[in-house]
């Protein structure tokens, strides 16, 4: 006879036990980031009898077989997948509704509308000093508005740049943590709770790099991860050792990365939507200086064909070829070359003037900015509807890892009062061993 | 089996609540502004047309002082043409004195100097000033409309007045030049009132029968005279007229702006105000058994 029952009903207390700390460690982390629901795989200790022994009965209790994770690969990878997605969305939103304050909040149009308006005001006066001072108001007004634009698009581009930069260096760590993972994921035996928390530790940082950039994994059997970067994909955690992502800024302020000096693209994440945004802004900020520039270029073309209020040749009004130094030169609204060549001084002919506005109004600079600010604002309201779409994706997503993997409290506090009772129901089986070892003992009284 | 796990309905109820407020803080904030819109994002079709449109108000605005200055011009110089008529009549009363027979050559002679100094009157409505302070009558000159040369009244300004715009591409002559005014033809060829009141002063100051020969002669060219200037009357009060059809044109134009501006960037109170109603229901509903549901947890009643 090879069963005891003391000890069978000893190993059941301590399989109960152990069901008990699990739920205690459910119950814990609830709401512990990256926590998966660990359940516990019970399994029967039993030796089947030897030769000529076949109906002996050889129990020998139960045992705590697995701590189970209750992980699922294509849940956590969707989470990833969509996640990333919703960080570049984020991002380059956040960008390009900076750039839409930038250009709308500093008032360039409005600028540009009040001088429009202050030269047909002039029209109506050519040599009234007061309307000529006007004009030169407004236009210094417009070139500070320009210069305004210009620096807060300057602004934008600094902090996606930062934001970037620190999430390069973010990811550096993050990649350096993954390769320390999969090297003490070597050492812990499987179905340990030490291998469960490496495993849950391993997919929250899979999930922090893909908030940051396209990530490609490849899963070993033993756990350990193969962890490339962005399109192409360049292999960016093997084993135990991480290459090293790094950053540089062109000089129109948009972003390269590389991996151990191979080319890559960020096609998601946070860096791949600051790329996005800073090519946005780059383009913007092209045609924000061109604007500029043939602004003041058709001014001081027409200052040329003009003669100022004494009947000197007409000066150039604009110094400065884009958005950020544009400058008003003229000292007085004396200069402004109203009259055309050949006039004589105080002349209130207005033919250069008109040849002006008849300029402005065909190559019309204002409408320029005008679907400037549409084209970036539609491009903000285009993001924003597929930035609303991608956080319900990823919401959703999450919900369904979370449905899966977290932790229920009404199925824990359940858990509590069955193992409670399979402990207590553990305890009784010893009260029973004990009671019939008394009966032996006392048969020889 | 599906796992109703913690964590995933707290994030969900907080998604939801999340959401729920953000659209009752919009809808409050086009209540309080009165606005659509509050960046050209929220809607950039509408924002665009509501740039052009308020670059057309403030350009409209311009045009408003424009033709102010526009009707104040044209008034001066319908009261400057006024007096000239007057002015002209009566003249042509005293040339048709002078022509009389019976009259001593110191009578005539008086009615000469009467003209002469009706002549300098002239002078000086011809070189008036608008309301900017430029000659009314010299075009676009900037000193006066007329010199004394010689004795003889010479334009110097410019042939033209330029237009000025008054709103929808259309313009309008602020005044007429002196030419415009005092000179036709009469029989002797082309001529101007100053030339026809000097010759007509010295004549009769001068005496004799050829006094009251050149006042009889002189009657001719006044008519023609006294019909340049109300023609140039006429000039003006149609202009006049041009400008008050702009000006209510500008306005009903105004209107429909300031309409259109409601209808695109406007927020409809009635139904922002049902709307944000709905919302703050909906929320407090979704709050109410958020509550309930959070409270529903089995380790409540375990004792």
């Amino acid at each position: 006879m090879a069963s005891d029952l003391l000890s069978i009903a000893v190993s059941g207390a301590r399989a109960a036990r152990g069901a008990l700390d699990v739920t205690a460690q459910n119950i814990a982390n609830a709401s512990s980031d990256g926590y998966t629901r660990r359940s516990l795989r019970l399994e029967e200790v039993s030796a089947s009898g030897g030769v000529g022994r076949v109906g002996d009965i050889s129990l020998s209790g139960a045992r705590i077989a697995e701590i189970r994770r209750n992980a699922d690969p294509f849940l956590q990878g969707e989470v990833r997948r969509t996640g990333g997605d919703l960080a570049r969305a984020n991002v380059e939103l956040k960008g390009l509704r900076n750039m839409e304050t930038a250009l709308e909040q500093s008032g360039v149009y409005d600028a540009m509308v009040e001088f429009e308006a202050s030269l047909q005001q002039l029209a109506g006066d050519p040599v009234d000093p007061a309307r000529r001072a006007a004009v030169l108001g407004e236009a210094e007004t417009l070139a500070s508005k320009f210069n305004i634009t210009a620096s807060g698009f300057d602004a934008v581009r600094d902090g996606l740049q930062f934001d970037a930069d620190a999430e390069v260096s973010e990811a550096n760590i993050i990649g350096q943590e993954i390769a320390r993972i999969n090297l003490r994921m070597n050492r812990a035996g499987p179905g340990t709770s030490d291998r469960a928390s490496l495993l849950d530790q391993r997919d929250l940082m899979l999930e922090k790099l893909s908030g940051l950039t396209s990530v490609t994994t490849s899963f070993a059997a033993d756990g350990t991860v193969a962890v490339s970067l962005g399109d192409p994909a360049r292999s960016f955690v093997n084993g135990g050792t991480s290459s090293a992502l790094t950053m540089a800024v062109a000089a129109d302020g948009t972003l390269t990365f590389d991996i151990d000096g191979q080319a890559m693209n960020p096609t998601s994440g946070s860096l791949g939507g600051a790329n996005l945004a800073l090519n946005a802004l780059k383009d913007a900020r092209a045609r924000l200086d061109d604007l500029a520039s043939s602004f003041a270029t058709t001014l001081n073309n027409a200052q040329a064909n003009g003669v100022a209020l004494d009947g000197s040749a007409g000066q150039p009004l604009f110094s400065g070829t884009t958005a950020g130094t544009l400058k008003v030169l003229l000292q007085s609204g004396n200069g402004l070359a109203t009259a055309p060549a050949g006039s004589p001084a105080g002349s209130r002919d207005p033919g250069n003037l008109e040849a002006l506005r008849l300029t402005l109004k065909t190559d019309d600079p204002i409408q320029g900015v005008s679907s400037l600010l549409f084209d970036v604002s539609s491009k903000v309201a285009g993001r924003t509807v597929t930035q609303s779409a991608l956080e319900t994706i990823a919401s959703t997503a999450r919900i369904s890892l979370e449905q899966q993997s977290g932790v229920d409290l009404d199925t824990e506090a359940a858990n509590l009062i069955r193992f409670q009772q399979a402990f207590q129901a553990s305890g009784r089986a010893m009260q029973t061993a004990s009671d019939i070892f008394d009966t032996l003992l006392g048969i020889g009284r | 089996m599906i796992n109703l796990s913690t964590g995933a309905f707290y994030e969900r109820s907080s998604s939801q609540i999340g959401t729920l407020r953000t659209r009752a803080e919009s809808l409050q904030k086009m209540i309080g502004s009165g606005e659509r819109l509050e960046r050209s994002s929220d809607d950039p079709v509408a924002a665009a047309r509501l740039r052009t449109l308020a670059r057309g108000e403030r350009l409209a605005e311009v045009d408003n002082r424009n033709s102010q200055l526009a009707q104040a011009d044209l008034q001066l110089t319908d009261q400057a043409l006024n007096s000239v008529a007057d002015i002209v009549i009566r003249v042509r009363e005293l040339a048709l004195q002078g022509a009389n027979q019976t009259l001593s050559d110191e009578q005539r002679a008086a009615i000469g100097t009467e003209i002469d100094s009706l002549k300098e009157n002239l002078l000086l409505l011809a070189n008036g000033r608008n309301a900017a302070g430029h000659a009314l009558l010299g075009g676009q000159a900037r000193g006066a409309a007329y010199e004394n040369i010689n004795g003889v009244a010479t334009f110097v300004g410019t042939n033209a007045v330029d237009p000025l715009e008054i709103g929808e591409g259309q313009t309008v002559t602020p005044g007429l030049t002196g030419p415009e005014i005092f000179n036709f033809s009469d029989a002797n060829g082309a001529t101007d009132l100053f030339q026809v009141l000097g010759n007509l002063a010295a004549a009769l100051t001068a005496g004799g029968t050829a006094a009251s020969d050149a006042s009889s002669a002189a009657l001719g060219s006044l008519d023609v005279g006294l019909e340049k200037v109300t023609t140039a009357q006429t000039v003006i009060g149609s202009r006049l007229n041009w400008v008050d059809l702009m000006d209510e044109r500008r306005e009903k134009n105004s209107e429909r702006v300031a309409s259109e501006k409601g209808d695109v960037g406007g927020a409809d109170i009635a139904l922002t105000m049902t709307r944000l109603q709905e919302t703050l229901t909906v929320l407090e509903a979704t709050q109410a058994s958020f509550v309930k549901l959070a409270n529903l947890s089995l380790f409540s009643m375990i004792r």
